[in-house]
């Protein structure tokens, strides 16, 4: 029966998400072949994978429309944005940018662009107001307009990217004559921009002559030209700096991706790049005329033969991984090994079962490899430590709590382990899938922040700290529990506040190196070693804290119930310090604010108080009963 | 330190050394430097980082409601350092066993000792340069001075007072130049008028190149380098009638002033600090992340240029030019009309730059050990148990 229960709950568990990450997979027409371009966005070259999920990801907050996978979303609103024009993909959290647009709540907050477009001139003057005020003295709706804004650019932006293909009326042939000039098929009335591009050297031929007539002396054959002509030069300019950066320009030194407009008006005469856009064109005709193999073709054409022009980038070394990556979730494997040992834990305590402790910590240690994976693909993904924002650092507190817990497991082999791995590694990594929504969460970094010496050292040793108090303090509560659940078992107490003890100094020694490492990277980088800055204080107040509990004990100021109190406290100091600053908006470090942090901090500062006073009030009642009683 | 147990006992007996050396008063200490931390964070957000500072951290007392003094963190911090001292020499156990918990706390009171030493020789300033421009004059980012030079065509002699002092009636003597100074008011923020005060007590005729004839003290602003002081002094010069002159820190021209037949300038401005040495910017670079606006470094490549040689170096983040005392970071940059880059490296004077590293070396090493020893104990009790 209990062996039943535990192969229901992991079963259970894997059957739900490998529905889900396999289901990356669109039934009707695969997209694979495209999934390896690379694109570069916001100083990084990624695979279109994880730059189509970043997007739909920035306009919804989720990776998938529905169930169409973001790379099928995306390739429809590239290739036929009508077809998407009615998707509700725009996140709007404020009722009041909708009261601005003049569009009805939905309860999923998430509107279309269709919906979107009726109030854009509303949208475009109310975000210009706020685009020049202060980026510190934004108010909320203020900076909520200012996203929904440029999220509605970059879609109409992302619809115009490969319009080159598409044919269009500023490209119709109005003059029979012109056919055969320009030796296009007689058969098609309009042409796309590729089309008449791709006639440039004829054309060119043509108007060349031009100059030395007068206009009133040009053929109507001769005027429809040089209105095709004006057509593409005007095309060109509007169409420039266009976001989707996939084509490698010619020049090897260059750092940078051009967008295939950039592509075709500077570097067309190159003729891999002529290749490459007519192998882009021929996507287009594949994709709206469900031609797979077509599509496959030019695809993987296209791909092998810009990693080839781009293979001097590191990056692109690392795109298969990256796809992988994106489509293992280890986040999500990691997160649901920990509920599972987390529950069987639960269980076994109810109903005791041997085999269930060595369950636990199977499931626990496959987690951990997956965290251990993900943390790993990241490093080699972007070629520096692991940690280098705020999303960042609670993946690798989870991780460092996770090796904490599985050592403590091995030294003391009662479930403490356990259940510190599960916890930290569950609401952290839960935590963190919160800050993953605003978009690409593997980002480049300022100039200060651009240092791996530092960015190994210091961070590192600062957030090994965050993650030895945030031990100490599940911990803490672990003692507190099994002070009222078990209050005579004073071998598991004691043990239980050693394992406190041992976090606390852990926690003290890592925020101290962290904290003194951070001041002489500041003494490198702002020629000063503590400014008293928010974030610097933030770490003080850690160390300050973490001291305070071993000097009030050295002292007998308190017991190992204060022991335990103190160091479930410490999280709330641990939370001050990681995030609750970067709310006060101040300081060099003010950096990751999310909105709606506040709030969340707050009701979780209440309801730790809370149980701090019930259990804290509960046990010492209950000591000074046995007391008085003996 | 290590004293005869019964020498040890004997100022145990005393009640205030006992009391000094208690681990108590040590929690004490380590919660109300918790404490300030927390206000002094959370007030940054509406008097900014410099009055903060001033105020909780640089400070021996607060004054709550302007009424109840609360003792600020530099008073902590010395109350801590002599209980650390007293620890030191009268509870602690000279063991082996003991050694990390001993070493933590030397590092902990040098780190104290280091921190008061930054406080009092720390002084920092910039220098900005154009591309192939030299200077040896750094200018402070807040602290201002009065200065006079005499007029002259070729080098030019400056002696300023450091206007951090000037209070009523404090006397700036400038002898060798036949003058002397009196101040009369001086506000560390304030606006000039080219009218006179509404005050009619007030409206009197000053000495002032840019034309102002009056100053209206203001609040300090959240960032310092916003403030900009006045002041007017009363000027005394031998067989001459006393005048009043006004010099405001917003001019952009200098005083001139008569004594005899000399004509010397007063000007009230940015303090300066010259260097032994000269600092000339060959070029400044810049480079962004692809597809960004996001700067993804900073370089300023410079020559050190001293009587003996010259030498050639590159200043960027995280690594920044020491030379003597000096240390030069790369600050920012800015790019003028005509497309010319300049560079803004900051300059930190510091003679006790090393003594935070020590410390931190110190303390980190005596937790390393202390940790170590006892968690080896709670293993060999762990097996005992086992």
């Amino acid at each position: 029966m209990q062996r039943s229960i535990a192969i229901g709950i992991v079963l259970t568990g894997i059957l739900l998400l490998t529905t889900n990450t396999f289901a990356d997979q669109s039934e009707h027409f695969k997209l694979d072949a495209i999934k390896k371009i690379p694109v570069l966005e916001q100083g990084r070259i990624k695979p279109l994978d994880t730059y189509v999920r970043n997007i739909l990801l920035q306009f919804s907050g989720k990776t998938k429309y529905k169930q169409t996978p973001a790379l099928e979303w995306m390739a429809k609103l590239l290739w036929t944005p009508e077809d998407v024009a009615q998707d509700k993909v725009f996140l709007i959290n404020n009722p009041e940018v909708l009261l601005a647009l003049g569009v009805l709540p939905d309860p999923h907050r998430r509107y279309s662009f269709s919906q979107l477009t009726k109030g854009f001139h509303q949208l475009h003057e109310l975000a210009r107001a706020a685009g020049q005020i202060p980026d510190k003295e934004r108010s909320i709706v203020e900076k909520e307009l200012l996203r929904v804004y440029d999220n509605l650019i970059l879609y109409i932006d992302l619809t115009y990217c490969l319009r080159f293909s598409v044919p269009h009326a500023d490209f119709v042939i109005n003059e029979p004559g012109v056919y055969a000039k320009l030796q296009l098929p007689e058969d098609q009335k309009e042409f796309s921009f590729l089309d008449i591009v791709l006639k440039a050297d004829l054309i060119k031929a043509m108007t060349d002559s031009l100059e030395k007539k007068n206009a009133e002396q040009w053929t109507l054959v001769e005027k429809d030209v040089f209105r095709l002509l004006t057509n593409l030069y005007q095309w060109s300019l509007q169409y420039r700096n266009m976001p989707f950066k996939i084509i490698p320009p010619s020049d090897q030194k260059r750092e940078d991706l051009l967008s295939p407009w950039d592509a075709i008006s500077d570097e067309f005469k190159t003729p891999a790049i002529r290749e490459e856009i007519s192998a882009l064109n021929t996507l287009y005709y594949a994709f709206t005329h469900g031609r797979q193999e077509d599509f496959d073709r030019a695809g993987y054409g296209f791909v092998e033969s810009v990693l080839a022009r781009a293979k001097h980038f590191r990056s692109i070394k690392f795109l298969s991984l990256e796809i992988f990556y994106n489509q293992l979730k280890s986040f999500a494997w990691a997160q649901l090994f920990y509920i599972l040992a987390m529950i069987l834990f639960f269980v076994n305590l109810f109903k005791p079962n041997p085999k269930f402790g060595p369950i636990s910590l199977a499931l626990i240690i496959g987690g951990f490899l997956f965290h251990t994976f993900a943390v790993i693909s990241r490093i080699l993904i972007m070629g520096r430590p692991p940690v280098t924002n705020l999303y960042e650092t609670f993946i690798f507190v989870a991780w460092v709590s996770v090796i904490f817990g599985i050592l403590s497991e091995f030294i003391n082999r009662r479930g403490l382990g356990i259940l510190i791995a599960s916890v930290c590694g569950f609401i952290l990594l839960l935590i963190a899938g919160k800050f993953s929504t605003e978009g690409d969460t593997l980002r480049v970094m300022g100039a200060v922040l651009n240092s791996n010496f530092w960015l190994s050292t210091h961070v590192i040793a600062i957030t090994t700290g965050y993650a030895g108090c945030c031990v100490a303090g599940v911990i803490g509560h672990i003692y507190l529990i099994q002070a009222l659940v078990k209050p005579r078992d004073t071998q598991q107490l004691d043990m239980t506040y050693k394992f406190i003890m041992g976090a606390v100094g852990f926690g003290l020694m890592m925020s101290f190196l962290g904290t003194v490492l951070g001041g002489i990277w500041a003494d490198q980088s702002w020629g000063r070693f503590w400014g008293w800055d928010p974030k610097e204080n933030g770490a003080l107040m850690i160390v300050l804290w973490c001291s305070i509990i071993l000097h009030a004990k050295v002292s007998d100021l308190i017991g190992p119930l204060g022991v335990a109190v103190s160091s479930a406290l410490g999280i709330l100091v641990v939370a001050w310090a990681w995030f609750g600053v970067n709310l006060l908006s101040v300081g060099l470090h003010s950096y990751g604010f999310t909105s709606g942090v506040a709030t969340n901090l707050i009701i979780f500062v209440i309801a730790e108080l809370l149980f701090l006073m019930v259990t804290g009030f509960i046990i010492t009642q209950r000591k000074l009963k046995w007391s008085f009683l003996s | 330190m290590n004293l005869r147990p019964d020498v040890r006992r004997r100022l145990l007996q005393i009640p205030i050394v006992q009391y000094f050396s208690s681990v108590k008063l040590a929690v004490l200490c380590l919660l109300m430097l918790l404490f300030l931390t927390l206000w002094g964070t959370i007030d940054q957000v509406n008097n900014g980082l410099y009055l903060a500072q001033q105020k909780f951290f640089y400070s021996w007392f607060i004054l709550l409601y302007d009424v109840l003094p609360v003792p600020g963190a530099q008073l902590v911090m010395w109350v801590l350092f002599i209980n650390l001292a007293l620890v030191a020499i009268l509870r602690f156990e000279y063991t082996w066993t003991k050694a990390g918990h001993l070493i933590t706390h030397l590092g902990l009171m040098s780190f104290l000792v280091a921190a008061f030493v930054t406080f009092k020789l720390c002084e920092e300033s910039y220098l900005t340069l154009r591309e192939q421009e030299t200077s040896n004059v750094s200018t402070a980012y807040h602290d201002w001075e009065l200065s006079v030079w005499k007029e002259s065509a070729d080098t030019k002699n400056v002696t300023a007072y450091d206007a951090r002092n000037f209070q009523f009636g404090k006397v700036l003597d400038f002898t060798e130049h036949g003058f002397s100074l009196i101040v009369k008011d001086y506000f560390s923020n304030c606006n000039a008028y080219a009218s006179p005060s509404q005050d009619s007590s007030k409206r009197v005729s000053y000495i002032n190149a840019s034309g102002i004839k009056s100053l209206r003290k203001m609040t300090l602003q959240k960032e310092p380098e916003k403030n900009l002081p006045g002041g007017t002094f009363i000027l005394k010069r031998a067989g001459v009638e006393d005048v009043l002159v006004l010099l405001y820190g917003g001019e952009t021209k200098e005083t001139p002033i008569k004594v005899g037949q000399e004509t010397y300038f007063l000007s009230l401005r940015l303090k300066r600090s010259a260097m032994p040495f000269s600092i000339k910017l060959l070029d400044f670079r810049m480079e962004v992340h692809p597809a960004t606006e996001l700067a993804r470094s900073y370089e300023s490549e410079v020559e050190v240029q001293t009587p003996e040689m010259n030498r050639r170096t590159l200043i960027s983040m995280n690594n920044p030019l020491r030379h003597k005392d000096y240390t030069f970071y790369q600050s920012s940059y800015s790019i003028d009309e005509q497309g010319r880059e300049s560079s803004t490296l900051a300059v930190v004077k510091n003679s006790g730059r090393l003594l935070p590293y020590i410390s931190c070396g110190l303390t980190f090493l005596g937790l390393l050990i202390h940790f170590g020893i006892m968690f080896l104990k709670f293993l060999k009790t762990k097996e005992s148990i086992g």
